[in-house]
């Protein structure tokens, strides 16, 4: 914590806000439809302490919804934050969920960056207007950057490195976090919670890394076998519902346990990996990208050839977020068998011995 | 993936849709046809999604999100390092036969049912394919520790170790019981030879032959550790990349660490400069005694700093290739990959009387540079001696 974090003084601080009231929340959640934001969602639904729950996006969430009010609000309009603003303060939100980014890279640059880093502007804007009393902020492990210089198990102090890569991916959330960051050094009363979640897998969850792992073919550099992680797009929910529940103020990996070679994940989801010389892989990759026939950048390469594992130590300690699923049971989800491994293994488990 | 089945055991031909209910309950018979219909037990979506595999055996999820403490409350969490379940080959061709098997029950029901013999598309050279991948797949385990440790690699790894260890360098060792038998401890030895096959005899030495069989962790260089294949293969016996975050969270879970303070200019030494120590770095082994309350046990390596007698290396071509230099030796490159072939030494490996500078001057000792440096460098002449004493025993470079 830096010791100049202090509040400057607003001009607009007496906002007529219904107080906040614990039985009676109000959530906001951006990216409506997206997997978490409509996972989340759901989840609000059912839990009587909230009174109320803003659903934004440009598209209506389809799941059935009593308490929940859709805002067809698209953050790449200059007008986002006032919009934002306009409802928030109308309808007294005290929790801002803000998971509105792409889970997939596009070719399609500037619009990805307007929606990420300039929507993410419009809802800081936004949030500061109108006093929110939480912000919760989707990130992911990738903006720490595969390097050859991470250690085994990144904490979150650590650096964001991913933003020296060319990837606009990368470099888009990095820009967003930073942008948390400020805001968050800017406005004390504001609780901001950051939430870095692994590469995520599961049975409904659509993202780059469900769809790379979809493909039969996998490309592997020679000689690279790094380690990765895997979490259950169920404990990111989990984790994203103990966040907007509980006051955590701070940056937390959301990783599950445990940590496998990439070409034993590989082995474990039946695909054919396609060894080539790191060399080879980039510049082919370079040219893919460039010709769009691919839909992942070059550097995505550098996961496959060094580290970047999160540290979830932070999350367990000071969240109490324990992943249900470790990596092994992710991936058999993932394949749909979310069963014990072998008869053997079942009669044992069954038993309880050991 | 549109309903294309390219693989058979692809697990996405069904279930794109999200909402879509759990398939039937169907019967299934084994896939080559057996008469015996197998009971199997099918498990409605949501509770799948709760069921995982027999390492773990996780708390049920409830609906409301109360985060259920069961687990034993540890620092850095459960690892799936866990000793395999009795009677239970663990091995990754059992843990994916068994994944594609079950994977195929689920997407084939139908098929399976009917005892008909899939028709599934395959792909070109699938043979050729899967048999390479059990090849590949024969010495893996399907687990890791966290810092990648694969305990089957190490196992096949372990005869070449040995002969090496027994037969080729005919390691003595001295001192061993300075090693503690449990709780954590920093050995520091001094390094050399091209290649780090003195990591690997330390770690083989207390394996084998202390009372306590421990497994030492070694700290292994950048260079070394991003190199292919070698650094991957290192990293599966049991090596860590070197740095301050890895080896503290290793000292925390009460390991043996092994490291090589002189780093790159050690294995890097010429014939001429053969035991004569280099600088140590800078101290951050002395920090980490501090920080972590772990002893220094000075390691002294005789007969290493022969086995490739390096007469001048180049470093303006190695840029290239990705390494600091190219070494020259009597052999290398002259006699091209046979160059490579270490010379049989004699060797000794001296584990001196634990330092424990912790309780001397305190976790805080960490921060003050100039007594680092001051500490680092008394752990140097300490090493220096104990080299020099065994050099002055030493007769022969080859028999000792």
């Amino acid at each position: 914590m830096p010791a100049d974090r202090k509040r400057a003084p607003k001009k607009k601080a007496l906002v007529s806000r219904p107080p906040y009231d614990p039985e009676q929340r109000v959530v906001a959640v951006t990216g409506a439809f997206s997997f978490i934001g409509a996972e989340l969602i759901k989840r609000l639904e059912r839990d009587r302490r909230y009174y109320k729950v803003l659903a934004i996006d440009i598209r209506k969430p389809t799941f059935p919804m009593s308490k929940t009010q859709f805002h067809k609000i698209d953050l790449t309009l200059p007008t986002a934050d006032a919009d934002l603003a306009a409802i928030w303060k109308r309808e007294g939100v005290d929790t801002v969920v803000h998971a509105a980014f792409l889970s997939t890279p596009t070719h399609a640059n500037a619009w990805a960056h307007e929606l990420e880093s300039i929507g993410t502007m419009h809802v800081l804007n936004a949030c500061a207007e109108t006093q929110v009393r939480k912000l919760v902020v989707w990130s992911q492990t990738v903006v720490y950057g595969a390097h050859p210089l991470n250690p085994n198990f990144l904490s979150e102090e650590h650096d964001l490195r991913g933003g020296v890569s060319r990837s606009r991916f990368v470099k888009d959330k990095v820009e967003v976090e930073k942008q948390v960051r400020r805001f968050s050094d800017e406005h004390a009363d504001t609780l901001v919670t950051t939430l870095r979640t692994a590469a995520t897998l599961g049975p409904h969850i659509r993202n780059f890394a469900t769809r790379f792992f979809a493909r039969p073919l996998a490309p592997t550099l020679m000689g690279y076998d790094p380690l990765m992680q895997l979490v259950h797009e169920r404990d990111v929910v989990d984790a994203f519902a103990l966040a907007v529940d509980n006051d955590f103020p701070g940056e937390f990996n959301i990783v599950g346990d445990g940590v496998l070679p990439y070409s034993t994940i590989l082995a474990m989801m039946g695909k054919v990996s396609v060894p080539m010389p790191h060399f080879v892989a980039y510049s082919l990759s370079r040219a893919l990208w460039a010709t769009q026939v691919f839909d992942s950048p070059p550097n995505f390469l550098d996961f496959l050839r060094f580290l970047c594992v999160a540290d979830g130590a932070k999350a367990k300690r000071v969240m109490g977020f324990t992943p249900v699923h470790d990596i092994k049971a992710t991936i058999h989800d993932f394949l749909g068998v979310g069963a014990p491994m072998t008869e053997q293994g079942a009669a044992q488990h069954a038993t309880g011995g050991v | 993936m549109a309903g294309k089945q390219i693989l058979g055991d692809d697990p996405f031909a069904s279930g794109e849709d999200k909402e879509a209910p759990p398939p039937p309950p169907v019967d299934v018979k084994g896939a080559a046809g057996e008469a015996k219909p197998r009971a199997k037990k099918v498990v409605p979506d949501s509770v799948a999604a709760d069921a995982t595999v027999e390492h773990a055996p996780p708390p049920q999820v409830q609906e409301t999100y109360s985060p259920v403490e069961t687990r034993p409350p540890s620092e850095y969490g459960p690892s799936i390092d866990r000793p395999p379940p009795a009677g239970h080959r663990h091995g990754l061709v059992d843990e994916v036969k068994h994944l594609e098997k079950s994977v195929r029950d689920r997407v084939l029901p139908a098929r399976a049912a009917d005892g008909r013999p899939e028709e599934r598309q395959k792909l070109p050279l699938e043979f050729v394919w899967n048999r390479w991948r059990k090849l590949a797949m024969r010495d893996r385990s399907d687990v890791v520790d966290e810092f990648g440790r694969d305990p089957n690699v190490a196992a096949r790894v372990d005869p070449l170790l040995e002969f090496l260890y027994k037969t080729y360098f005919r390691v003595e060792t001295r001192g061993l019981g300075h090693i503690p038998d449990e709780g954590r401890a920093l050995i520091v030895s001094n390094h050399s030879g091209t290649l780090p096959y003195d990591g690997a005899m330390i770690m083989h030495a207390v394996k084998e032959e202390h009372r306590a069989h421990r497994a030492v962790r070694p700290l292994v260089e950048d260079f070394v550790f991003h190199f292919p294949y070698l650094g991957t293969l290192m990293n599966r016996i049991g090596g860590v990349r070197a740095c301050q975050e890895n080896a503290e969270r290793l000292l925390t879970q009460d390991q043996l660490v092994a490291v090589f303070p002189e780093g790159i200019k050690g294995i890097g030494k010429l014939f001429k400069e053969r035991y004569q120590l280099q600088r140590f770095g800078r101290g951050g082994f002395v920090k980490l005694a501090l920080k972590c309350d772990a002893p220094i046990i000075p390691t002294a390596v005789v007969g290493a700093e022969e086995i490739h007698p390096m007469v001048t290396k180049v470093t303006w071509l190695a840029k290239s290739f990705g390494i600091p230099y190219i070494p020259v030796t009597p052999t290398f490159p002259f006699l091209g990959i046979a160059g490579l072939v270490p010379l049989p030494t004699k060797w000794y490996i001296a584990f001196g009387e634990p330092l424990y500078f912790n309780a001397e001057y305190g976790a805080d000792g960490a921060n003050d540079r100039i007594l680092v440096n001051k500490l680092a460098e008394q752990v140097r002449t300490r090493i220096q001696e104990m080299l020099d004493a065994l050099l002055k025993q030493r007769k022969s470079i080859l028999f000792g």
